[in-house]
Order: C-alpha cells, then structure tokens, then sequence
C-alpha cells in the first residue's frame, strides 16, 4: 500500500500543516467538552462513536498503511479489551483508568503471544489469518462460562454520563495521535517502511524485521483495546458479538481505505465522512453499509489514496505543481511496466 | 585446464572470506558445484563468466539469501554458512543487488537511513543524519537526496544500490553486476567510484560481466563455468587467457566434448543420435513446419522486420533503436554478450515487453503493440529462455496446449513428428514437465514451440546451461528443421554453435547492433574475440563488451 | 456399545456433510490457485446459490435436481462480469487491492440480501420430504446422503474439467506461469474470466446443498467463508483432491468436536484448524511449497 505523495524536499512544510491541523482538529473536537451546552447529548452519542473510530483508524493505519500488515482482526484486540477492562472493574474493583491501562496491556500481550504464528503468514494469508483469529476468539467467548458465554458480563458500576465519556474519548483519541505522531517522526517507522517496502531487502540490510513488526502491532493493538474498553464502560454490558463482532474490523478497514490509507490525515478525513454517512442513512442501516462497500470499491479502482490523496492531488494541481505530480505519474506508469 | 596461480594469504591472518566445497543443487541441477576460494584482506576479486555459470547463485549464497546444499562459509575465520542474511549484515557483509532493489518509496536518505539506524539502533539522531550526508557526498548522490528512489535514473540507482551496502560499514563488500545497462562514460563513473570505495572495506568481490570494470579495479579475477572454478589469478592473464575466451565464445565444446562423449550423454539422459535416426525424422515434418509459401533466401520477402525499436524496463534503457529483418526461410542469429540487450530483444518480439517506440512487423501486419496471445496466433513461436515448461503439466499436455484450434487427428499428427524428431519426449510423454533433465527438457520447449506449426520460431539461449552434448543434439535438431524450411532467429550467447547453423548473424552490444553479416563474414571478423573478451589495453571504440 | 453408535453415527454424518463442505470450499479454492485471487466474497457466493434457489427455482416449480445446473449456469453469468470490470482492471495493482475489493463486494452483497430477501433464517426443502435413513445402528438425514453424492458428482466433473480438457490445460498453465501460457497463445485474461465463473458455480451450487442441510441468513456467509479457507489450506491450493480430502477431515472433525465439547464448537474446530495449518503447514496436507 502507498504512502505520502509529498515528496520529503517538503518534508518540514508537511510537517507544520500537520501539527496545524491538529491542533484545529483537537481544538475542534474538544470544544463540546468545554462549552457545555454546545451539543445535545445524542450530539455526544455520535461524538463518541467519532472518537472511539478515529482512535481505532489511526491503529489501524499504523498497522496496514505504514506497517502493510493488512489486519482483519480489529475485534480481537477491541474485544480482549472491554473484557479486560469489564472484568477488573467488576471482579477487582478498580477504577476506570488503570483499568483501561490494562486493557491496553491485554491488548499487546495478546498481539505478542499470536505473533509468532501470524507473523509467519505472508501477505494475503496474513490478513485471512487475523480474520481466523478474530472469529476463533469470538466463538470461543461465546462458548465459554467463565467469561460469561453469549449473555456476557454486566457492569457493577453505572457507565457515567455521556459528556464524561465524550472526555474520555477525546483524551484516548488525543493520546493516539500523540502516539501516531511520535511514531511517523521516529527511526522506528523509517524500519517499518522498509519492510513494508521489500521485506527482503530490509533483512539484507540489517533490519531486525521480526521486532519492528511486533513493535507496530504491539502498539495498534494496545490502541485497539483501550477503544475496546472505552465501549465497554459506555456499554455497561457486554457480549461477544458486540465486542468481537467482524462490525468493528470491518468499519475500520472501510473508513481507512476510503479516507487514505497510510496518509497521516486518512483515518481522520475517513471516520468523519464514514460517521457522517452513517448519521444521513440512519434509518437504513443496510443500505448505508452497502454504499460504504461500493464507495470501498470504487476508491480502491479510481482513488487508491483514498479522499485525502485526491484531496492532496487536486490542491497540488491548484498550487501548479505540476512538475512534481508528472514525475510521480510517471514513475507510477513506469514501474507498472516493470514486470519482469 | 585452469589457468591456475596460487594465492598465498597473508601471513598469519585469516582470509577475509574462505569458501570451501560450495555446491547448490535444485532437484537434479546443479548451480555451483564444489567451488572453493579464498579472498584476503584488501582484496579485489572479480568473478565473471558466461550466463548461467552460476555467478549469481554465489552471491546469494555469500549474502545469505540462499542456503548451500553443501561447503562451508567462513567470515573472518568464523563459520557463517548457517548465519541469516540479515546476521551476515551486522557481521560486515554488503552487498548489491543485479537489477537495483531501492526501497521504492522512500527518498534516497531515507533508504540510507534504514541500514544506517540498523546498524546503530540507539545512536543520536544528528550523528546518524552526518553519516549518511557524509556517504551521499561519497556516491554523488547529494543533490538527488529527497528525491524518491523510484524517481532515480538507472546509474543513481546503482549509486544508491552500493551507498546502501555501505552504510552498513562492511568490511566485505559484494558487487553483483552494477555495470550492466551504463553506457561508457557511466562505467568510468562507476570505476571511479569502486576505487574511492574500496580503502572503507576490507575487501570487495565484484561479479562483472563488463570486462573493463574488472580490468580497472579487480587484482585478481575468478573465472566460472557450469558452476566451478574454470580459471583463477591475476586480472591479466585470466583475460588474455585462449581458454577463457573460448568459454564466452563456445569452441570449448570442441574440445571438451568429443573427448567426454558417452560418458556425458549418458548422465545428461540425451542419446547419441546417430544420422539414420533424424533422417528418418526429417521426413514428415510439414505437419509441424509450415513451408515457406514464395521463393525462400535472398529473394524472399521479409517476415519480420524490426524498425528502430527501442525498449527497456523501468528507468534502464535497454535497445537503443534496433533494426533488422528475417527473410523467410532464412535462419538468423543475434548475437551478443550478456546484458547486451538479447533478453529484452527476445521479449519484445514475444510480445511481453513494449517497446517504447519503433515498430515491429510481421508479414506485414503490425505486432507492435499486440497481446502475446495474439503474436502466438499470427505464427511466431518462441522457445523462452530458461525453458518455462509448465509443471503441473505432463510432457504431452506441454506440446498439446501450443496446437490451438486444431482438430484431433492434426494435433496427433503434429505430436508424431515431434516425437520423431525428439524420441526421448515419447517415452516420458506422461511425466510431469519439468522431471526430466536440463537438455530434454530444452527439447520438450523447442517441440512445443513446433506445435503450432509456426512459420517462426524464436530459440533464445537454448544452449544456456546445458553440456556440450547435449547442445550438439539440439543443434542439429535445429538444422533438420532448418533444411525443412523453417525460418528461425536465433538468440544465442554460443557464437560458434550458431554461426554453423545460420545464414545471416547480428552482433548487438549495449542496445545497437554493431556488426552484421553473413555467417562467414561475421565468424571471420578480426574483431570478433574482441567483442567479447577484448584484447590488449587498446579497445577499439566500437567494441562492445568492454 | 450405545457410545460407539453415536460416534459412528457422527463419523458418517460428518464424512458425508464433509463432502458437501468440500464442494462449497472447491470454488475458492481454484480460484485462489489460479488466479491468485483471495474472494473474501465467497461465502456471499454461496449464499447468493442459496437464495437463487428459494426465490428463483423454487417458484418456478422446477425439481430440484433440474434446478441445480440452472444454478450454476446463472451463478457463472453474473459472476463473469464481476471478474471482468471489477477485478480485472485491478491487474496491475498489488494483489491485496483484488483482495480488498472482494471484501467490498462481499459487504455490498451482504447488504443487498438484508435489503432484498430480510434478514430472515431460510433453507431449501430439496427433494420430498425430510426423511432419515436407517443403516444398521448409523442414523441421518436423508439429505445428507442426497448433498454428498451431488457434491461427489460435481467435484469429480470439475476434475475431468481441469485435468482432461483443453480448457484444464490452459487453466494450469495460466496457473503456473501466466506469461509463458500467454507466450504459447493462451488467453490468460479470459481463462481468469472463466476461472471466476467456474468458482461462482461451484459456489452456487455448493451454497444450494449447504441451505438445504442447514438454515442461512444473509450474514452467513463469513462463517462458511472460514470453513472453505480450513478446508483449502487443508489440502493445498489449487488441489482438487486435496479440497475434497481436506473437506472430508473437516466435517469429520466437527462432528466428532460437536460431539465431545458441544454443538457451539463445531465451528470453532474448523477455525482453530485453519489457524493451525496457517501456522505450521500452510502448504496444506498434500500441496507443494510455494503456494
């Protein structure tokens, strides 16, 4: 899968327009939280549900579109969260927040016990695999007693009010950019790019191709289970097929796709307009999912960088770069050739 | 017959690299057997030797990418055969890839930034970015750094490919083929730029198959054929040296393989055919060789004509506006040493690659831009190189699937003369494709190129890897096909081999044909072994290989 | 002795539902080894057989047995344009855009049962009457024997297809190496096109006698989707014998872990299988390296 179009001569002007936007992102997003009254609460329901996506895109984008391991196992790592997160609240006692940090702790040591195995598989039989391990843990917690079997477990404690969730959501959403950032500026994501580019020529230059990849799924998965156990607080109820659903791997993969995928901007860009979608076709959810897996279609023949490239492409072509667009046409046409 | 010198190691130290017993076998080929070889500390090695002689199995087996069915690699006195690729690149071993393999996406300090941070995980940013500003002043590569390494012409590609070993800080640097595809004044860059190099490493073996770069940077050249050491010393008389030109240029066999003989044929499965045989195999063979409809030879028409076609992969430009025709019923050679173009000639006639510009006609119908499928049905076949049998395929069903749209009774017409002509595809005509050996199954390739009764047939390299004789069999296969009026162009690496058998012969060389003519024109050429090994230290401007 | 006959009994229902998973596995199967292809969508295809059958066949009052080639034949139709402007211009892109665009598909498909047909349970009465058969102490549905025997049938067609006709060869051949088949005159994008079709068919088909066994829903699809991915990692790619031996272990060891854990787990056998082979042996029992 691609990355940034912009060519790295405009690395330090890239970087600035994006610590702008997300400031005004953030600032956006966390207005309701300080003016009260600015949403209704159903604004919040919604606001909520942005949050908790975008948290989810950007782990997602970490893992497939800079990472290229293409994951259809969202809702393990989602799922082992709110389990996590629900059954230490119940069963110890504890707080929301070292909570959600063990979930996050859940999260990777779950990634890292699956690695070995999923790592081996390489790539289409990678993401057929997470999809596997995904519905394996489903049918498994459906299955099973301790954890509550279908009916699940119920909250001791009563979810808070919406608004507090709506913070929560706003810091794990702000903690996961913070992350992502960190990550994209760092060493770490110039190995990964490697390996996403030509595994083996990464090996043969040095790269420790096994820990870089467990680093990144490590993280998205961590990122992952704390959005599981967000949901799971606001749920105050939880079950295996709402919280290991094929839902949340599909969702995920849908609204990065279509918003860019390893773009910095695309699971944003992405979410909004998925959620956005979503909010318009409420009344027909089917139909509303049926038009997200057309639009999935078409931007993978049309716009394989999602709404954020062509968005990029289109103000680039406004601001008569066109030099720079024409080499990138070019060489795109020219390694089409390259064909053995 | 080795031109042999030995080499003393320095006193005391261990050899920076030795190689003991090497053999990598597939199924029943055999790519490197047995070779063994010692370079020391501020060494240059060259490694040349004609295509398939295994040169670049070696390299995958030093870097690690392969592991060797038998022998022992030791680094610095330490053994590494077991070690992984990416071990032996900690350990200090660098290498280049033949065609450059850039992280395509990534902007040229990016890729030197990823051996570079592989290298020192923890050190401080700064020093690192230092580093890799100092290497890309090293390699000229300053002023492309933010470019992407997808948008590098081919030379900064091949910068880029050996700034990436070296950021490794090796202290064996491999050089796998980065001459190939430059033009002149690129190769003295190149030159240059091994010598600015080599006081950084320990030692350098650079596989080459233009002359001159081993001729200016190597002291010491290695000489490979079918997979062993054929010769061994200094630059000099390796290259001056009768016997390894006559590798490249394939009168070898004239020695080699009378005297060898039964022995050989045994082992390589293919049966002395004595003349009675393939006469009676050269009647019957209309159902697959379509005559030629008007007057053949010089009074023909053309049936392929070639017009200033140029053509390349990716950034490489490989044909530099070729032209030539094949009259029908006439057999034509191209000739050339390796990276010459011969490869991208062959499959741009195939149909697999698109040339860039110039036009490609045949019998008048434009082929230029058409679908393999297509070329195949308008009457050209071709026998690919490397074979390409089909596995999953038996040897019958390999032949059948060539004769399209065809009834029953033809197809089995069509299957007898190839049997005749081939007995031995009769007999193994329910075995999976590739079972059989190396030259039979050549045989199965050229009889199933036959099977669409073809009016030409392309032979590209059919005598790449095989024994002397077993390429004799298929040669004079060849010239009973020939005599029955099949119009053939040949593509061939064994100069000798072909100028027997064809009328009018090509050389090609970095992408021009340089010189033409008909088969004794060319064969008496005083530049002839200049083309391929170069003589002296004057080469003529037009030659070629060098 | 009671004991024994309910295992037996469970053995032979699973072998014979086995094959029936086995037919619904074989399109998948080869397509993936043909054109390299991973159909997420697969399972919708399978479904899709499914409702042709309860709302198209079945209303027009055709038998049963009629009905299925019609099935196939229609199921081949509609899928040939798919693989023709929807994947094939993916050609040149990497394979996980193919992939991608599959799970969109399915999704869509998905979507459009919901929309069309609800999200009822339905299942297809096949034949008359849903009567058992009684060998000695081994009980089962009379479908059972009915579903194998049709899935025998088309299995071994498809074989005779792929390994006794011209098309076969050339399907193989495009297998193994597209560009030399192109360079012998073989039309490899329409052996692609004829690939899908032949997998959708199968599918179809293989979607009729799995509704006919037991009841689908629109979002059944995904489970069916993982079973035929055990089942063709199980017995290598592209490898029809290997599909049928992989179908036979797999609803064997389902019944046999429906039996010993209960019924929930049967399709968590199938799973944790596939995770297995995935890890240990992706070549599947029978297939070669390099798949």
């Amino acid at each position: 899968m691609q990355t940034q179009i912009k060519p790295a001569a405009h690395a330090d002007a890239a970087a600035c327009r994006t610590i702008a936007y997300s400031v005004v992102l953030l600032a956006v997003v966390g207005f309701p939280i300080v003016v009260p009254g600015a949403l209704s609460s159903y604004g919040f329901e919604v606001g909520f549900r942005l949050l908790l996506l975008m948290t989810l895109a950007e782990a997602w984008n970490l893992l497939a579109g800079y990472g290229g391991l293409v994951s259809l196992g969202t809702a393990s790592f989602f799922g082992a969260g709110g389990y996590m997160l629900m059954g230490l609240m119940n069963f110890a006692g504890l707080p929301v927040l070292p909570a959600l940090l063990a979930s996050a702790v859940a999260g990777a040591a779950l990634a890292a016990l699956v690695s070995p195995a999923v790592f081996r598989l390489k790539g289409l039989y990678f993401t057929v695999g997470t999809l596997a391990l995904a519905e394996a843990i489903r049918l498994f917690m459906i299955n099973t007693s301790y954890f509550g079997g279908a009916t699940g477990w119920f909250a001791v404690v009563d979810p808070p009010s919406v608004q507090v969730l709506y913070l929560w959501a706003w810091v794990l959403f702000v903690f996961a950019t913070i992350v992502l950032s960190l990550y994209v500026s760092s060493r770490l994501s110039i190995a990964l790019k490697a390996v996403r580019d030509d595994e083996a020529a990464a090996d043969q230059v040095g790269v420790r191709v096994f820990r870089v990849k467990l680093l990144a799924f490590m993280t998205a998965s961590a990122l992952m289970a704390m959005a599981g156990g967000l949901q799971a607080v606001k749920l105050g109820a939880i079950e295996p097929y709402g919280m290991f659903g094929i839902s949340w791997s599909v969702d995920v993969l849908s609204v990065v796709i279509i918003g860019g995928i390893g773009l910095r901007a695309g699971p944003l860009v992405g979410t909004v307009f998925i959620v956005a979608l979503s909010e318009w076709l409420a009344d027909y959810p089917d139909v509303h999912l049926a038009i997200t897996g057309l639009i999935l279609i078409v931007v993978i023949r049309c716009a394989p960088q999602g709404l954020t490239g062509l968005a990029i492409s289109l103000w680039r072509r406004r601001n008569g770069r066109r030099t720079q667009t024409g080499r990138a046409d070019a060489a795109g046409a020219q390694s089409a050739l390259e064909r053995g | 017959m080795t031109v042999d010198s030995s080499f003393k190691a320095m006193d005391g130290q261990a050899p920076l690299l030795q190689v003991a017993g090497l053999t990598k076998r597939y199924g029943g080929v055999v790519a490197v057997n047995d070779l063994g070889f010692s370079l020391g500390k501020g060494q240059i090695l060259g490694v040349i030797g004609p295509n398939g002689a295994g040169k670049s199995t070696l390299i995958s087996m030093l870097g690690g990418a392969l592991q060797p069915t038998e022998g022992n690699i030791f680094f610095n006195g330490r053994n590494i055969t077991a070690t992984s690729a990416a071990s032996r690149a900690r350990l200090g071993i660098g290498r280049t890839y033949q065609i450059p393999r850039p992280f395509l996406d990534m902007t040229v300090e990016e890729n030197l930034l990823v051996p570079l941070y592989a290298r020192s995980p923890f050190a401080n940013r700064k020093i690192v970015r230092l580093e890799c500003r100092a290497l890309l002043e090293k390699t000229n590569l300053v002023d492309v750094a933010d470019w992407r390494a997808r948008d590098l012409p081919l030379l900064r590609r091949k910068r880029l490919e050996v700034a990436r070993a070296l950021a490794l800080k090796p202290q064996l640097l491999m050089l796998d083929e980065v001459g190939g595809g430059l033009v002149d004044r690129e190769i003295d860059e190149l030159i240059e730029l091994v010598r600015q190099v080599a006081p950084e490493t320990d030692g350098i073996i650079i596989i080459e198959h233009v002359l001159r770069v081993v001729r200016e940077c190597c002291s010491t050249t290695m000489v490979m054929n079918f997979g062993e050491k054929f010769a061994y010393g200094p630059t000099e008389d390796v290259l001056a040296s009768d016997d390894v030109a006559a590798i490249y240029l394939g009168s070898a066999h004239k020695k080699q393989g009378r005297a060898e003989g039964a022995n050989a044929a045994a082992q390589a499965g293919a049966e002395p055919v004595p003349d009675a045989a393939l006469s009676q195999a050269s009647h019957g063979l209309d159902s697959i060789v379509a005559p030629p409809r008007t007057p053949s030879g010089e009074a023909a028409p053309e049936l392929l004509r070639l017009e200033d076609v140029c053509a390349g992969y990716g950034q490489a430009r490989v044909l530099h506006g070729l032209s030539f025709g094949v009259k029908a019923g006439q057999a034509v050679a191209i000739l050339g040493c390796n990276g010459a173009g011969k490869s991208t000639l062959s499959q741009v006639i195939a149909g697999t690659i698109k040339p860039t510009s110039g036009s490609l006609r045949f019998d008048g119908a434009d082929i230029t831009s058409m679908a393999p499928h297509r070329i195949a049905d308008l009457g050209i076949a071709q026998c690919l190189e490397g074979r390409r049998i089909f596995p999953t395929l038996s040897v019958e069903e390999n032949l059948l699937l060539a004769a399209r749209r065809v009834a029953p009774k033809e197809q089995k017409e069509r299957l007898d003369a190839v049997y005749r002509l081939f007995p031995i595809l009769a007999e193994r005509r329910g075995q999976a494709g590739t079972s059989m050996s190396g030259g039979q199954q050549q045989m199965l390739a050229i009889g199933r190129a036959l099977m669409s009764r073809p009016r030409l047939v392309v032979f590209d390299e059919i005598s790449l890897g095989l024994a002397p004789v077993i390429v004799d069999r298929l040669y004079t296969a060849l010239d009973v096909l020939r005599k029955a009026g099949l119009t053939i162009l040949l593509v061939e690496q064994d100069v000798e081999r072909s100028l027997d058998l064809v009328d009018t012969a090509h050389i090609v060389s970095h992408g021009n044909i340089v010189l033409s003519g008909s088969a004794v024109e060319v064969r008496n050429h005083p530049g002839l072994k200049d083309l391929y090994v170069g003589a002296g230290h004057e080469e003529p401007r037009e030659s070629v290989c060098v | 002795m009671e004991n024994v006959d309910i295992v037996i009994n469970s053995l032979v229902s699973g072998v014979l539902l086995g094959g029936v998973l086995a037919l619904a596995a074989l399109g998948l199967s080869i397509v993936l080894g043909v054109m390299g292809l991973v159909n997420l969508a697969h399972g919708e295809l399978l479904i899709a057989g499914g409702y042709l059958m309860v709302f198209v066949m079945q209303p027009l009052g055709l038998s049963s047995l009629l009905a299925l080639p019609l099935v196939a034949v229609l199921m081949a139709a509609l899928a040939w344009p798919l693989q023709r402007y929807m994947l094939q211009p993916l050609a040149d892109k990497p394979p996980e855009s193919a992939m991608m665009t599959t799970f969109g598909l399915s999704i869509v498909l998905q979507n459009v049962y919901i929309m069309l047909f609800h999200a009822d349970t339905r299942s297809i009465q096949f034949g008359n009457g849903v009567s058992s058969i009684q060998i000695g102490p081994v009980g089962f549905g009379r479908i059972y024997l009915i579903g194998f025997v049709l899935s025998i049938v088309v299995i071994l067609a498809v074989h005779f297809l792929i390994s006794r006709t011209a098309f076969g060869r050339d399907l193989r051949a495009s297998a193994s190496d597209p560009v030399a088949a192109a360079v012998n005159g073989v039309d490899v994008r329409r052996v692609h096109g004829w690939t899908f079709a032949l997998g959708a068919a199968c599918a179809g088909v293989g979607g009729v006698l799995i509704g006919s066994i037991f009841a689908f829903t629109p979002i059944s699809g995904a489970t069916y989707l993982l079973n035929a991915f055990a089942i063709v990692v199980l017995g290598g790619l592209g490898n029809i014998f290997g599909t049928l031996v992989g179908g036979l272990l797999l609803g064997v060891l389902q019944s046999l872990g429906g039996l010993m854990l209960g019924d929930g787990y049967r399709d968590l056998v199938g799973l944790v299988l596939l995770l297995l082979m995935l890890a240990l042996r992706p070549q599947g029992l029978l297939g070669r390296k390099g798949g």
